[in-house]
Order: C-alpha cells, then sequence, then structure tokens
C-alpha cells in the first residue's frame, strides 16, 4: 500500500504484533513500538523503533511512556492488545489534549460499565449483573432458572460469566452448576454474568472514522472459540442494515471518533439482535487474515488510518472497498483443541487436504507431548484455513472437521 | 559370520531397489509444488522482522513434500534459495557453518517442527554440496563431507530394519532424506568417513567397545561393488576382528564347533591361530569372540601357545611365566566370548609388568572369592545377562585386567563424571595398591573410606553426588566405584567451601594422592569471578613444566588438570578434568603435551583450528596431544611443584600474549579479565 501523503509525525503501536509492524512498515510512515523489554534485542536487531514498556504498571506510569513517545514525535497511539486500549486513550488524550478520550476508553475495559452503557444507549442486551464472590454467582445462576420457572437444579439453564476486563474468550465460563462455579479462580473476580443468549452468533469489525463507519465486516461464528468465516453468509448479512443501525447505535454511545470496534452480537432468526459484548482491538480466531483475503486490504492498515485524525476522506475511500460484494470468496477457519491429554500423532485426513476449499494449517506435533489443561476456552493448538465461494459448503466444512480428532 | 553379512546383503538389496525410485520428470509441477514455491516466495519477499510471520507455512509443506520421494526432489529443487528467502532465519539452523553432523541425527528422530528444519537444512547442505547455492563461507567439499559424515552415523535410516509396526512420519521423512541423500552422494565417500571414525575410535583403545561394534556392524551394510577395493579391506579387517579373523573360526558355524574344531587341530594350527588372534587384536584393539574360546581351550591343555594368542613381550613371557597359576586362574574364572575384550586388557597387563608388585597378587587372588554385597551384584547384574556361567567375580575380575592392562582405555561414557574416570585412570597407573583397596571394599561392603585432612569419610554416610544413579556405557570398575568416588569427592570440595581458594588444592592431593604436586594455581579468582593475573599463571605453567624453560626437570606423575572444554567454534562448554601425561618434543621438534582426556574422545575440536591429535605425533594408546600453548591456552588449573621451576621472568611476552589471544578470544568471553 503506498501512501501519497508524506508522514512526518510518528504513530505508536501500543503491543507487540509482527503483522501489525509488517502493515504498518508497508505505509511508508514514521512509526514506534511501544511492547515488552523481551523484544528489544529484536527490535534493534531489524532497526524497528521501540520503546520497552510493561503494561502491567498502574496507569499513572503513563506520563512517562508519554514523554517517551514525544520524543519520537508521535501524534498517535494505536492499541493493538486488549490490555493497551486504556493505554492508548490515556496516551490519545495527552497528546491531544482531549482527556474524554482517555475515560471512554475506559468504558471499553470493563465489561460490565459496557454492558449499562450499552443498555442505556438503547441496545438488546441478556440479563447481567456483576459478582463479586462466588455466592453471586450462585444466587445469579439460581435466580436466573427461578425467573425461567426452572426448578430441577440438574438441569439449570446456563448462565455466563466473564472477568471484566479479559479479551475474547479469555476467562470466558459457561455455568451449569455448582461445581462449575468452584472451579472459577479467585483472581478472576470481579466478572461478569449474563444469561445464555440463543441465536447465531457473529462478530463486527467495524472501522470508523470521525463517528462515521467507513467500512462493517460482519464475521459469522459456527462455533464460538473454534470457527468463523468472512464475510458472513447470505442468510446473516440479510440483517446487514438492522446490524449496521446497531454499530451506528454503539458509536454513537461509546461517542468511538477513531479506530476500531469489535462487537458481538447474537440474532434471533426473526432477526432480533442481541449485544454481548465489544472492544476496540484488533480481534482474535484470525478474523483480519480473513478479511484481508477475501477483500485484499491489510486490516491492520485500515485500523492505523482510521486510528489517524488527520486521514482525509478520500484516503479512506480508496483504501476500503465495496462492502461483500467485492470479497473474493469466504475465508473461514477451524481452531483445534486436542482431545487427548498427550499428543503422538497427527491425524489429517486426506480428503481434508485434497478438499478444494482446503488452503493450509499449521500443526505440528508439539514438542511438549502433554496437553496444557484449559482455562475457560483456552488456547488452541493449531489452524485450518478454508477458501470458497459458498457460505453453506464452508460452514459444513467448519461443522464437519470440529468433530474430527487431529492429535492422537 | 560371512553367512550373517551375506543375508543382511540380500535383504537389504531388494528395500533398496524399492525405495530408489526413477527421478521424477522435472518440469511436471505438482499442485504441491506449486503451494511450496509460492510461500517460499512469499517469505522471500518479507522483510527480516517479519519472517517468522511465513516460515512455519514453509515448514508445512517441506512437511508434506518431504513424506514422498518426488517431494524430496522438489525441495531440492528450491534448496539454493532457503538462505536468501529466510528459511532458516533467527534459528538454530541459521549458519550452516555452526552446525555439527553428530547432531542431525538426533534432530531428525525429534517428532514435530525440529525435525523438518533439520530435514532442509540437509537439503541447503546437498545444494551447497552440488554446486547449486554458493555460500560464502562453506565450501562444496565441506557439505559433502559433512553429508558423508551424516550417514555414516546415521546408517540405521538408510537402511531400515524390516518394522512390525508402521513408522511415524517423522521417520519416514528422515528415511526418505537418506534415501534422497544417498542417490546424490557416493556410497564411497561415507564408507570412507566410516573408516574414518572407526580408525579414529580404535586408536584410542578404549576398554568399552560397544559403539565401535555398531559402527563396525552398520558399516557391513555399506560394502559392495561401487566401493574402492582398499576401504572394503580396512571394512573387512575390522568386521573380522571382532568376528572370525582365523581360518577356523571362518569355517566354523558357532563358537560350540569352534571349540570341538580346536580338539581336532594340530598344535601347528593352534599356534597359527593364536598368532592371527593376537595380530587382528594387536591391529584394531578390537577382541574376537572366538579368541576367547581359543584362550580357554589353551588354558586347559596347551598353556604354552597362550604367550602367543596374547603377543606378550619380553617383560610379558617373564610376568607370564612367573605367574603361571594365577594367569590360568583368571582365564578360567574372567575371560568368556562376553568379556572378550579383557583379553586386551590382559596382554597389556602383563607386557606392562606391574605383577612384579607383590602385593598385587594376592590382591587379585582376593577378588576371586570375595563376598559380594548385595547392592553391587544389583549394579553389575547388567554385565551378567545371558553370560554363559560367567560369576560376578568373574566379570570384576574382567574388569580389573581392563583397567590394569589399559589404564587410559577408562573413559567416562556418556556420564559427567570426568574427575572419578580420571581418579581411577591414575590410580590404575601409579597406585594399583589403592585401587585394589578401594575396590575390594566397595565390593565387599558398597562403602569407600578416604582421609581428608585427617578426618574418615564414608562413602556410605553420604548422599551427594551428581553421578549416583543412571550411570550408562562405563567399565565394571568404572561401575563400581564412581558413585563412591563421585560423593567422596563431592564431600571433600564441600569441606573447602568457604577458605576463599579454588578447594581443588587441598582436594586433589587428598583424594588423587600425595604424590600430587602441592603448588596450585586457578586463573579464575574465586571471590571476584574474573580471570586473574593470566600472564602470570602462563608464565608460570611453562615455568615449571615446558622444557625449554623448566631447567630440565621430568614429569614423575601425571598431572590432574582443569580446562575449559570448548566446542568447534571456541564457545565455552564447560569445565573438565584431563590429566597431562607427559611433556615432550615430537618428531619435529615442536614441544607437545600428551594428556588423557576420559571421554574417550581425544580428537574433539576445540575450536580457533586447535584439534587434539591421537596418532601420528607419537601418541600412545589412550593419549591425546597438542602443541604445547594451544592446550595451555584452554588451561584453568594446574599443580606444580615449587622445588622444580624455572625462572617465570624468562618466558618470552610473544609466547604469553599468543596465548592469552587464544583464552580471550573463546572461554575468555564468558569471563571478565581483571
Amino acid at each position: 500500500m503506498e501512501m501519497k501523503q508524506i508522514h512526518e509525525k510518528t504513530t505508536a503501536l501500543l503491543g507487540w504484533s509482527l503483522q501489525a509492524i509488517e502493515a504498518i512498515d508497508k505505509m511508508n510512515r514514521p512509526y514506534v513500538v511501544v511492547g515488552p523489554p523481551e523484544f528489544k534485542p529484536f527490535a534493534d536487531k531489524n532497526g524497528i523503533q521501540f520503546v520497552p514498556w510493561q503494561f502491567n504498571v498502574p496507569i499513572e506510569h503513563s506520563m512517562e511512556l508519554y514523554e517517551q513517545l514525544k520524543d519520537f514525535k508521535t501524534k498517535v497511539a494505536v492499541p493493538i492488545y486488549e490490555e493497551t486500549v486504556e493505554w492508548a486513550g490515556m496516551l490519545n488524550s495527552l497528546l491531544w489534549e482531549n482527556p474524554r478520550i482517555f475515560n471512554k476508553s475506559l468504558l471499553l475495559r470493563d465489561k460490565s460499565l459496557m454492558k449499562r452503557r450499552a443498555h442505556l444507549a438503547g441496545l438488546r442486551v441478556g440479563v447481567f449483573e456483576e459478582a463479586f464472590t462466588k455466592e453471586d454467582v450462585a444466587h445469579f445462576l439460581k435466580r436466573m432458572n427461578e425467573a425461567l420457572l426452572n426448578m430441577d437444579e440438574e438441569n439449570y439453564e446456563p448462565i455466563h460469566v466473564k472477568p471484566f476486563d479479559k479479551a475474547g474468550t479469555v476467562g470466558h465460563r459457561m455455568i451449569k452448576k455448582r461445581e462449575d462455579i468452584e472451579e472459577i479462580d479467585d483472581s478472576e473476580f470481579p466478572l461478569l454474568m449474563e444469561s445464555h443468549l440463543e441465536g447465531q452468533e457473529f462478530s463486527c469489525e467495524a472501522f470508523i472514522h470521525n463517528g462515521k463507519v467507513h467500512f462493517l465486516n460482519i464475521t459469522e461464528y459456527v462455533k464460538l472459540g473454534h470457527s468463523n468465516f468472512v464475510p458472513a453468509s447470505p442468510s446473516l448479512e440479510q440483517w446487514r442494515p438492522q446490524i449496521r443501525e446497531q454499530i451506528e447505535k454503539l458509536v454513537s454511545a461509546f461517542e468511538v471518533e477513531n479506530g476500531i470496534l469489535h462487537p458481538e452480537f447474537f440474532i434471533t432468526p426473526d432477526g432480533t439482535i442481541y449485544f454481548g459484548e465489544v472492544a476496540a482491538r484488533i480481534p482474535g480466531g484470525h478474523i483480519f487474515e480473513h478479511i484481508e483475503r477475501v477483500y485484499g486490504f491489510s486490516p491492520y492498515q485500515g485500523q492505523i488510518l482510521c486510528c489517524d485524525p488527520e486521514t482525509t476522506e478520500e484516503e479512506l475511500n480508496a483504501f476500503f472497498p465495496e462492502e461483500v460484494v467485492s470479497a473474493k470468496g469466504h475465508s473461514g477457519n477451524l481452531m483445534v483443541y486436542p482431545k487427548v491429554k498427550s499428543i503422538s500423532k497427527l491425524n489429517i485426513p486426506d480428503e481434508l487436504k485434497e478438499h478444494p476449499y482446503f488452503l493450509k494449517h499449521n500443526m505440528f506435533i508439539p514438542t511438549t507431548a502433554k496437553v496444557a489443561e484449559r482455562v475457560g476456552f483456552g488456547n488452541h493448538y493449531g489452524s485450518i484455513y478454508f477458501f470458497g465461494e459458498d457460505s453453506t459448503e464452508m460452514r459444513s466444512l467448519l461443522e464437519e472437521y470440529e468433530k474430527h480428532n487431529f492429535y492422537l | 559370520m560371512n553367512t550373517v553379512i551375506k543375508e543382511r546383503k540380500t535383504t537389504t538389496a531388494p528395500k533398496r531397489k524399492a525405495t530408489t525410485r526413477k527421478k521424477p520428470i522435472a518440469n511436471k509441477i505438482s499442485p504441491l509444488e506449486v503451494k511450496f514455491e509460492s510461500a517460499l516466495d512469499t517469505l522471500n519477499q518479507a522483510k527480516p522482522f517479519a519472517k517468522s510471520l511465513y516460515q512455519t507455512d514453509v515448514y508445512q509443506l517441506a512437511n508434506e513434500l518431504a513424506s514422498t520421494s518426488e517431494g524430496m526432489s522438489v525441495l531440492f529443487k528450491y534448496a539454493h534459495l532457503f538462505d536468501q528467502a529466510g528459511v532458516f532465519l533467527d534459528g538454530d539452523w541459521e549458519d550452516p557453518t555452526k552446525l555439527q553432523p553428530p547432531f542431525v541425527g538426533g534432530s531428525l528422530r525429534l517428532r514435530g517442527i525440529y525435525s523438518i528444519l533439520e530435514l532442509l537444512s540437509e537439503m541447503r547442505m546437498l545444494a551447497i554440496a552440488k554446486g547449486t547455492y554458493q555460500h560464502e563461507s562453506l565450501s562444496p567439499e565441506h557439505a559433502s563431507s559433512f553429508l558423508n559424515e551424516v550417514l555414516a552415523l546415521n546408517l540405521d535410516l538408510l537402511f531400515p530394519e524390516e518394522q512390525e509396526t508402521e513408522l511415524e512420519e517423522h521417520l519416514i521423512r528422515a528415511q526418505n532424506l537418506f534415501t534422497y541423500l544417498r542417490q546424490e552422494l557416493s556410497f564411497e565417500s561415507v564408507a570412507e568417513q566410516m573408516v574414518q571414525e572407526i580408525n579414529r575410535m580404535t586408536v584410542q583403545r578404549p576398554i568399552l567397545t560397544r559403539r565401535i561394534i555398531e559402527l563396525i556392524e552398520n558399516s557391513k551394510l555399506l560394502i559392495n561393488d561401487e566401493i574402492d577395493s582398499k576401504i572394503v579391506e580396512e571394512l573387512e579387517k575390522y568386521s573380522r576382528a571382532t568376528d572370525t579373523p582365523t581360518p577356523l573360526s571362518e569355517e566354523a558355524a558357532g563358537q560350540r564347533e569352534y571349540r570341538l574344531k580346536l580338539e581336532q587341530a594340530s598344535k601347528e594350527e593352534l599356534i597359527s591361530e593364536a598368532e592371527l588372534f593376537a595380530e587382528s587384536m594387536y591391529e584394531t584393539g578390537l577382541v574376537s569372540p572366538y579368541h576367547a574360546i581359543l584362550l580357554r581351550f589353551l588354558n586347559r591343555k596347551y598353556q604354552e601357545i597362550i604367550p602367543s594368542a596374547l603377543l606378550l613381550s619380553e617383560t610379558g613371557v617373564t610376568s607370564f611365566n612367573e605367574n603361571k597359576e594365577l594367569i590360568h586362574d583368571i582365564i578360567q574364572l574372567s575371560i568368556y566370548p562376553e568379556t572378550k575384550q579383557a583379553i586386551y586388557g590382559l596382554s597389556k597387563m602383563l607386557n606392562r609388568g606391574v605383577l612384579k608388585l607383590e602385593s598385587l597378587i594376592p590382591a587379585i587372588r582376593q577378588l576371586f572369592e570375595l563376598p559380594i554385597h548385595a547392592e553391587v551384584k544389583i549394579a553389575l547384574s547388567n554385565y551378567v545377562n545371558g553370560l554363559n556361567g560367567i560369576s560376578i567375580n568373574g566379570i570384576l575380575v574382567a574388569g580389573v585386567v581392563s583397567v590394569l592392562g589399559q589404564p587410559l582405555g577408562i573413559g567416562q561414557g556418556v556420564n559427567p563424571i570426568c574427575q572419578s574416570a580420571r581418579a581411577i585412570s591414575l590410580w590404575a597407573q601409579y597406585d594399583i595398591d589403592k585401587l585394589f583397596t578401594l575396590i575390594t571394599s566397595a565390593i565387599r561392603d558398597n562403602n569407600i573410606e578416604m582421609a581428608f585432612e585427617g578426618e574418615l569419610i564414608n562413602s556410605s554416610l553420604l548422599l551427594d553426588g551428581v553421578a549416583t544413579q543412571n550411570l550408562q556405557d562405563l567399565d565394571p570398575v568404572s561401575i563400581l566405584l564412581v558413585p563412591h568416588l563421585d560423593k567422596i569427592y563431592t564431600e571433600m570440595m564441600k569441606r573447602t567451601l568457604l577458605r576463599g581458594e579454588d578447594g581443588h588444592k587441598w582436594v586433589n592431593r587428598e583424594f588423587y594422592g600425595e604424590w600430587i604436586p602441592s603448588g596450585f594455581i586457578n586463573v579464575i579468582d574465586p571471590l571476584t569471578l574474573n580471570v586473574t593475573n593470566y600472564s602470570s599463571f602462563v608464565k608460570l605453567f611453562y615455568a615449571t613444566h615446558h622444557p625449554d624453560y623448566n631447567e630440565g626437570y621430568k614429569m614423575l606423575y601425571p598431572n590432574p588438570v582443569g580446562i575449559f572444554l570448548t566446542n568447534v567454534h571456541g564457545e565455552l562448554l564447560g569445565l573438565h578434568a584431563v590429566s597431562i601425561q607427559r611433556i615432550e618434543k615430537d618428531q619435529h621438534g615442536e614441544c607437545r603435551i600428551y594428556f588423557y582426556n576420559p571421554n574417550n574422545d581425544g580428537t574433539q575440536n576445540w575450536g580457533q583450528n586447535i584439534k587434539a591429535s591421537v596418532s601420528g605425533f607419537g601418541e600412545l594408546e589412550g593419549e591425546s596431544s597438542l602443541p604445547f600453548h594451544e592446550f595451555v591456552s584452554r588451561m584453568y588449573a594446574y599443580h606444580y611443584n615449587p622445588y622444580e621451576q624455572g625462572d617465570a621472568y624468562i618466558v618470552e611476552e610473544t609466547i604469553v600474549e599468543k596465548v592469552e589471544t587464544l583464552a580471550r578470544e573463546s572461554w575468555g568471553k564468558n569471563y571478565e579479565w581483571a
């Protein structure tokens, strides 16, 4: 991507991501990466401007970072990870002398505040409460089921819990019985509890500049934490206008000026949309890779352009393609978790490798055979990538291979 | 046993045919190749910092390709591009000049990603060897010899045994690699490499020969028409030495039949058998199991032929004649086909003339019937598996005979026990009485007692020691003594911890023997851990040890010294214990240090072109040697006799500078220099 404008001021990437670094490196604009100190030798070796920083210190230390970034003539900070969203908020507040940016960013870092804000703005949400102890969780589970007139403790309707400030599926647990509650670690409190929502789950990746949504991607989840594809199937895309409306409500409720929003929703067959949660960072689950594969632009670059208040409307119009119709096909992936305790063999069926939709996989037999215990949804061991024309075929592939045992 | 070789040959020939497919037509590009090419291209386009994002795709596709022999040639087609594209960037395989053939087999046998990287690395090496890729600092010749050595060390992958179960993917890939390499390289150079490897190992005359015999067994698979007759002869010489080096043994179908043939043989035939066995044994350092059968036979009926069967020297014959009864009993009790290697030890022991030591004869006799502690029985049980009637006492006697005959053939195997191995070697040379005291009490009581500064230390009361379990690849005497020695040494060092000086200064004299000179110097200051007074360290060593500077004092006893072990790139690997056996001028007038290295790998390359040699400069069996200054550059501690010392200030600064440069640019990088 060649940028016509000559940029003199520096963009700071908060968080170490090679993909993001590679994307900005191709944009012909100065940048600095702020990341954990262990990356310094690598950054030095490769001539990457680098500020070593630990983001797990109190935000009050941000002045130190601000001073350092000023020396690099930084004009904007771009958050890469969940943990850096509030840092970007604070730094941009300082850089643009607008304290509200930081306060807004905090809304996105607290799942409970975020939900309230969305509720206030008129988005439809499930029933939710905050929990500070295990007792709170037990109480909520019981009361939810009472409300549903379900007295059968053995077959309670589930609830979900998520720590206030963790990204994606980290710490996300489904609770059905007392024992599930006992497994929650004390460090995960406080957390948000919410009712189980039925319906098709999906996420959106909205690229926003000057409060306007310039590009809206819809990612269809086949199974949360396991499989998804981009763009969504026609049956979900038919609700795009309604979905866009929800996104615009979010943008105004959270007063998002510049950057990306990555919310998750549920939609019922009659088109009722429930808000799940929202983040202002790069989505997981390989979604950016899918967007790049089908639309041909780098979403990382898109995010950087959107974060930069000085980007012009023309630049953005030239950068983003038309949604859905310009997609070259559907790009999807399956994240694979071992179903065994110890891995001795990979089992990748030839039919899979020979399927025209199969692109690649990145599974190897890990060096340590023992499989790490999963906490919440945990981390996947490998991914399989698909690309093809037909969303029905894509969905059935993802469903079929989700059942397969790739690790033996 | 020739029949066995033939049999194996015939079974491997069709197998080779099966895996040797004709080369695929180069212009037919498979979909997999298209994917590989594009993944490689994407990697190539990426900036260095982003390579790791794209390397995995290349590895994954290489993995697929390597599962077929056609795929291997596709990999080779692109191998010259690997470095430029960044396939190995930022990993252990990045710089091919830093790779070492002995590690290849291990990596290929790992599951997962490392075996794929290793395989790609061999393909790059092949591209260098074939000239399709010109590497700036690695020549095609070097690459070829690298691959030859890799093949020679991993012949089992080239000639796989028939497997009952299906092989795992990574092993199939490794076999495909070796089949491919074998097509591209000549068998002859692999065989040549093999001969070099066997020569190198046998010239040291180790007591344990398991690894050598494995190599010889493997090498049999290589012998075919393509190979130069000289190399075949060499390999066959070794193969015969461990099997049937004489006409009668060659004819016999097995050990029992050989024994029957001996009954019928004429005395002339027996003498000729005896001489041929002895000749083969002395030429290779390896002993045939039939040699043991002959010796046992002679022991009963023709004791007078035994000196020929052992190739005894004048000293040896005298020693034999004076101790006929003892030798008879030793052979009867301990020389079996399974302990065949002790025949070489017996021969060397007699030729050494150590039986002149009066106390030794009752000491050996005592071992014949010494009661054995239960723990010792367990520890030595590995040696008795399936033996025809040999007792544990017999095993121990055979072990003692080997140690007395080949004191420099004692090895530490793969165990971190250089101190203890060195101790046994030193005592077997200069303090046999002490060795026997230790052996006897270890066998009987499972305990060793040593005094440190007047206080007794009992090994059975100690817990610490690096090597009390999992000892592998050791001779019986080492298995017996090392756990005790290791604990005692550790305990003695512990007692010196707070003295502010290197404890070896006191411990070595108490542990090894009073004959170790009392002067001691260590180049590392124990308080600051800095290299301190390096030039005086060097000068003092010259003044006490170099014949041009030390007023002509000769070494009476070996000197146990500490060295920094460095790898082929001069990088520090760790501390190591060796002993200097003697210091003399070689045939070119260069002063060399001849030393015993308990790791039995005397030709290790220590970097900076410092390569210890084991032959060619008058080295005795089991000795390694280096030019004086090269050895000094790796030393960190030595003993010296303050009363036998020349003037340190006479030593030229240029010499010190030379040594210091070698030191600073190798192990010295890991230290502060005060």
